[in-house]
């Protein structure tokens, strides 16, 4: 029982700080596409050439590796709850 | 109005600093005398200091529950001073299972066994006790023992490990959600208010903090959300 709940609590805790890190990278993301632009282009430059930059720049986010790494969310506490269990409980 | 704010800061501190005192592992050395079983009928006002039945056993209102007997070397005085006494101490010796605190602790038993054979009556054994909890002899509460190993001498120098990392770990992320609600405040929350500013300033000095009032949490929350929408 206490496996279950242990596994359901902790899937629902990895899930909220999943979405959070993902929200807050793509948002990090688009600030620096923003950025760049605007650094390229010091006088404003074509407004509808900016969209298309920074969703060309967000859709190459989606498909990165480094969106792949938030996973990690999930993978990082569930190989640290395995360790501690070995350790803990071998002599 | 100082003075609550200052109340409520170090009751505050003093919460959460207890809570990780309680919780996270501490290292003592000790001389092992004796283990025993002693049946426990627990009351409301301690039952929450202890753990549950065996990691495999049903929960019963009262259980047998084993204590490990030790003297133990006193730590230093305020952190600072030295000095060379023991003092009595007595460890409970609990699964923890699956449940609070996350030790993952299924082996009493076997801790049981290696604490009986460290029982340092004939011969001078030492050994480091790894533990969380508090003694409490008012409410009959024990730390509960989740580690055992022998060292030389009781001069030691026991490196907290998992502390050190642990706060690390802590104020990364505290730092981390601060950036994040930075951010989501930079990107979200203040663009809005700087288009209802531009209107209002005419009106008010206090435009601001009254935009943010009209628009309420929802309304905010709403336009964020319109924020990732894809174009």
């Amino acid at each position: 029982m206490g496996f279950i709940r242990l596994v359901v609590l902790g899937f629902i805790a990895m899930t909220v700080v999943y979405f959070a890190i993902s929200i807050y990278s793509r948002s990090i993301r688009r600030e620096k596409l923003e950025d760049a632009w605007d650094a390229d282009h010091p006088e404003g430059g074509d407004e509808a050439a900016r969209d298309a930059y920074i969703e060309q720049g967000m859709v190459e986010y989606e498909n990165g590796f480094r969106k792949k790494l938030i996973w990690l969310v999930y993978i990082i506490p569930t190989f640290a709850v395995a360790i501690l269990l070995i350790v803990m409980n071998t002599n | 109005m100082r003075k609550v704010k200052i109340t409520f800061r170090v009751l505050l501190f003093l919460i959460i600093g207890g809570f990780f005192h309680y919780v996270l592992p501490q290292h003592d050395i000790v001389r092992v005398t004796s283990t025993e079983v002693i049946r426990a009928d627990f009351n409301w006002y301690n039952r929450i200091f202890y753990a549950q039945a065996d990691a495999g056993n049903a929960e019963q209102p009262t259980r047998d529950i084993r204590l490990i007997n030790t003297e133990k070397k006193k730590t230093w005085l305020l952190g600072f001073i030295p000095r060379d006494a023991t003092e009595i101490m007595v460890y409970r010796n609990e699964d923890t299972g699956w449940i609070w605190p996350p030790y993952f602790k299924f082996d009493s038993s076997d801790l049981q066994a290696e604490a009986a054979a460290l029982i340092s009556t004939n011969e001078e054994k030492w050994a480091v006790i790894t533990h969380y909890g508090w003694r409490i002899k008012f409410l009959s509460v024990y730390p509960n023992a989740v580690g055992i190993r022998q060292v030389e001498s009781p001069n030691v120098t026991i490196i907290p490990w998992f502390n050190i990392f642990f706060f690390i770990f802590l104020f990364v992320a505290w730092r981390f959600i601060v950036a994040m609600w930075r951010q989501f405040r930079e990107r979200s929350v203040d663009p809005l208010l700087e288009d209802a500013g531009e209107v209002w300033d005419k009106v008010d000095g206090h435009a601001d903090a009254a935009s943010e009032k009209a628009r309420g949490i929802w309304g905010r929350f709403m336009a964020w959300l319109a924020t990732w929408r894809k174009k």
